[in-house]
Order: structure tokens, then C-alpha cells, then sequence
């Protein structure tokens, strides 16, 4: 009896293994690159809108385009540390194929098939276009070469089990591309596209639950600062509602708020890789922010306690 | 009798104690809006045409930053463990943690003050010094100013 009892649970064991890995199986995104001329311009303004360097570029040193990594990003599950992205052979992406990179960007896989953490925003960048991606990744190796492999990310378990991300994915990522609404202007489209896409806005900008999923009825909505301290501000026209859309693309480029101040924090890097764009590409981001509903987000903390 | 007298006055040094870490707080925050009253409140309204320019008024707005800056290393020496009541702003717990970085910003912003002063004579030379003077309030924004709500 207790034999037979003891087989059945391996065999429960097995099959719920099995699943589990079936469940979680890194997808990567097999499709076709026929050879096209990359659109280096393109490439970079994809690079700006993303804002690849607040994260990827060396810290505490001026150049912005040097992708070496190692940035700490702190979050409730540990501390990631941005890889480098850089050119160089050994330690970035220098020898990725192409379709490497659209599996890392678009689908959150790596090169040797395993899941990326969402600290990376690819449940944001699934929705872009390929040809967007391609030209990124030709731009990004027109950037200088920086050697030295970042180091390990910093989780606890069983946060640091890649394979578990599958079913992150699975409950939080979606994977339809992204849908252009023809009843609104081109303009609003595009802005959609980035703000949502490259973009990245609603990653910060909006709640999480408990297991870091985006809460989609609050998106935008603001929450506490995923990264640590602080509060990340409502950016529907519940926060931003007295902005015009005028100054809401002005605040994109120059960081300057209508109300007399200038953004700060983890805004501000964001900023300077805005400030790049072309003003048409900025004054679309405003015109689809400037139409989002009003929405309450969470409530901030009353007061902060010792801050020690 | 003495033990009412010990608790009373622990509960007023306690009370005392705190409302002076309130008072340190408010008076870290006076000192920014006092900054922020001349650059966003004068200059950069000027630069935007809100208000005419006035040479006089500029002149006026540099010397009052440029006053305010060089108090911010001692107003932020101590802290307060704590934010003004209410406030969309704060100072990060990272200014203590690293006094000596957050200190080696404010230079940076004298220089970039002392480089325009004197030589603001219209709204385009104004627009310079303002953005030359903002972007180094940002370096350190980036880091040590915490939006709370």
C-alpha cells in the first residue's frame, strides 16, 4: 500500500514537472528576416525613445553611449544588474545574430534559450515592429565596443529560478502586436505605438501587484516607485490633467513642468533621452498621453517614517 | 509627583525633539522653493515670455540663487529623518548615506552661476544661463529628490 502510495505521488511529481516545463518553455521568435538596408536614424531614434542608455550605459561616467552595463536596479524581488549591450564580442552582444536580438527584445529570450527577467521591458517592447528592432540592433552596433561582463543579479529564491519567468509570462505578458486605432489621427497612433512599445512608460507609471504584474485597470495610474523610494506620478488626466498637450511635449523634451519646477529622479535620465527625439515624435507621445481617461491610482503613503 | 514630572518632561523633550527634525525639514524645503521661487518663478518666465523681461529683476534673481546655493551644504547637514507634513517632495535618505557626493554637486552649480552672471543682458542670453544653471540642479535631482506623492 505505502509502495503503491509512494509511486503515485512520483508519478503526480513527474506530471507536474512535466507541465510545469512544458508551461514554461521559453519561446523564442522564429521568423523570417529577409536582408534589408538598416535604417541607422531610425535605429537610433528607436534607441532614444527606449531608452536603452538610462539603463545599459556605464554609471557614473558621461558617455551615454557606452552600453557596458551594470547599473543596480533595485526591485521587491532583488536587485538586477543591467547586462552589458555594447558590441564587444565577449562580454555584450557582438555576436548575436539578428534574430537573437528580436528574441530578446520582442520575447524576453536569450540567445541560449532562457527567459530573461521582466526587469528587462520586453512585456512592454513584444507590441513594436520588427523592422524598428532590426534597425536598433543595427544601431547599436555602431556603438563603441566596452569590454567587462556584468555580474550576476543579486535574487533570492526562488526569484532567481529563470524558468519560473515563464509563468510570469504567461500571466502577464501578452503577445499581439500592436493594433493602430483607425477611428484616431496617424499622430495618436504613433504616439501609442511608442509610449506603449519603446516607450516603456506604463513599466514605472503604473501599480504592481504582488507578483510584479502591471495592474492593467490602473495603468498609467502611477504607484510607488517600483525601484525603491518614492512615489512614480499619475500621468492620466487625473494627474497630468492641466497639462496641455503643448506642455506635456515641452515637459518631454526639457523636463520643465507647466506648474514652475523640473523633473527629477529617475525622470530625469528618461528626459535626457527624450530630449533627442524628433519634435514630431515627441508631440505624438503628448497628443496619446494627453487622451488618456482619468484614472485613480493608489494612494500614496501618508508620510514617510525615519528615513535612516 | 516626581515621576509625573519625569514622564511629563520626557514627553516634552520627545515632543520638542520631533518638531525640531519638522523645523529642520521645513527649513531644507524653504531653502529649494526659495531657489526654485527665482529660477522658475522669474527666470524661467521670463525665458518663456510670462513676464517682460527686466534686467533689474534678473540681476536681483542670479544674486538670491546664487546666495541660496551657497547655504545648501550646511542646511542639509543634518537629517531630519523625516519630510515636511504634506509635502510632494523630499530629500532622499541618500544624502546622509553619501553627504560627501551630494556636497561635490553644489560646486558644479556655482560654477555654471558665477559663468553667467553679469553677462544676462537679454531673453536669449537668459535662456542660456537658465538652462546651463538647471541642468546642474537636475544632476543632483536625479538622485537625492524624491517625489512622495
Amino acid at each position: 500500500m505505502l509502495r503503491r502510495t509512494l509511486l503515485a505521488a512520483v508519478l503526480v511529481a513527474v506530471a507536474a514537472f512535466g507541465v510545469y516545463w512544458w508551461l514554461t518553455a521559453p519561446a523564442a521568435l522564429a521568423v523570417p528576416l529577409p536582408s534589408r538596408a538598416p535604417d541607422l536614424a531610425n535605429g537610433q531614434e528607436i534607441f532614444n525613445v527606449g531608452g536603452c542608455s538610462s539603463c545599459h550605459a556605464v554609471p557614473n561616467q558621461p558617455d551615454r553611449l557606452r552600453l557596458g552595463g551594470g547599473l543596480p536596479l533595485g526591485s521587491p524581488f532583488g536587485t538586477f544588474y543591467a547586462p552589458n549591450i555594447s558590441p564587444d564580442p565577449t562580454d555584450g552582444i557582438g555576436r548575436w545574430r539578428e534574430t537573437d536580438f528580436v528574441s530578446a527584445v520582442m520575447r524576453g529570450v536569450s540567445p541560449e534559450g532562457t527567459h530573461y527577467f521582466p526587469a528587462f521591458p520586453y512585456a512592454s517592447y513584444h507590441v513594436v515592429e520588427l523592422d524598428d528592432v532590426r534597425d536598433l540592433f543595427a544601431y547599436l552596433k555602431t556603438l563603441p565596443a566596452v569590454p567587462g561582463r556584468v555580474r550576476d543579479h543579486d535574487l533570492p529564491f526562488p526569484f532567481n529560478i529563470r524558468r519560473n519567468v515563464g509563468i510570469w509570462k504567461l500571466l502577464f505578458m501578452d503577445s499581439q502586436p500592436f493594433v493602430p486605432d483607425a477611428a484616431r489621427s496617424p499622430q495618436w497612433n504613433r504616439g501609442a505605438y511608442l509610449v506603449n512599445g519603446f516607450g516603456h512608460c506604463a513599466e514605472c507609471h503604473s501599480p504592481r501587484n504582488l507578483l510584479g504584474g502591471i495592474i492593467t485597470a490602473q495603468r498609467f495610474a502611477g504607484g510607488p516607485n517600483p525601484a525603491g523610494e518614492g512615489w512614480v506620478p499619475n500621468i492620466t488626466q487625473k494627474g497630468i490633467g492641466e497639462w496641455s498637450e503643448k506642455e506635456i511635449a515641452d515637459f518631454l523634451e526639457t523636463g520643465e513642468m507647466p506648474e514652475g519646477d523640473s523633473a527629477s529622479g529617475a525622470m530625469r535620465p528618461v528626459i535626457k533621452n527624450l530630449a533627442q527625439l524628433t519634435p514630431e515624435d515627441r508631440a505624438a507621445m503628448a497628443a496619446y498621453l494627453k487622451s488618456l481617461p482619468p484614472v485613480d491610482g493608489p494612494t500614496p503613503p501618508k508620510r514617510k517614517q525615519g528615513g535612516a | 509627583m516626581k515621576r509625573t514630572m519625569i514622564v511629563v518632561s520626557t514627553l516634552l523633550l520627545g515632543a520638542g525633539a520631533v518638531m525640531a527634525q519638522q523645523e529642520i525639514a521645513v527649513q531644507q524645503d524653504n531653502l529649494m522653493r526659495s531657489i526654485a521661487k527665482n529660477q522658475y518663478g522669474i527666470i524661467q518666465k521670463m525665458t518663456k515670455g510670462e513676464i517682460p523681461y527686466d534686467q533689474k529683476a534678473v540681476d536681483q534673481a542670479i544674486a538670491s540663487i546664487e546666495a541660496d546655493v551657497a547655504k545648501i551644504a550646511k542646511t542639509f547637514e543634518v537629517n531630519p529623518k523625516q519630510d515636511v507634513v504634506n509635502a510632494t517632495y523630499g530629500a532622499s535618505p541618500k544624502v546622509w548615506k553619501s553627504k560627501a557626493d551630494f556636497d561635490s554637486k553644489i560646486p558644479p552649480v556655482q560654477k555654471a552661476i558665477t559663468d553667467v552672471k553679469g553677462k544676462i543682458t537679454d531673453v536669449a542670453s537668459l535662456k542660456a544661463a537658465y538652462t546651463a544653471i538647471n541642468d546642474r540642479c537636475t544632476d543632483c535631482h536625479e538622485t537625492y529628490r524624491v517625489k512622495l506623492k
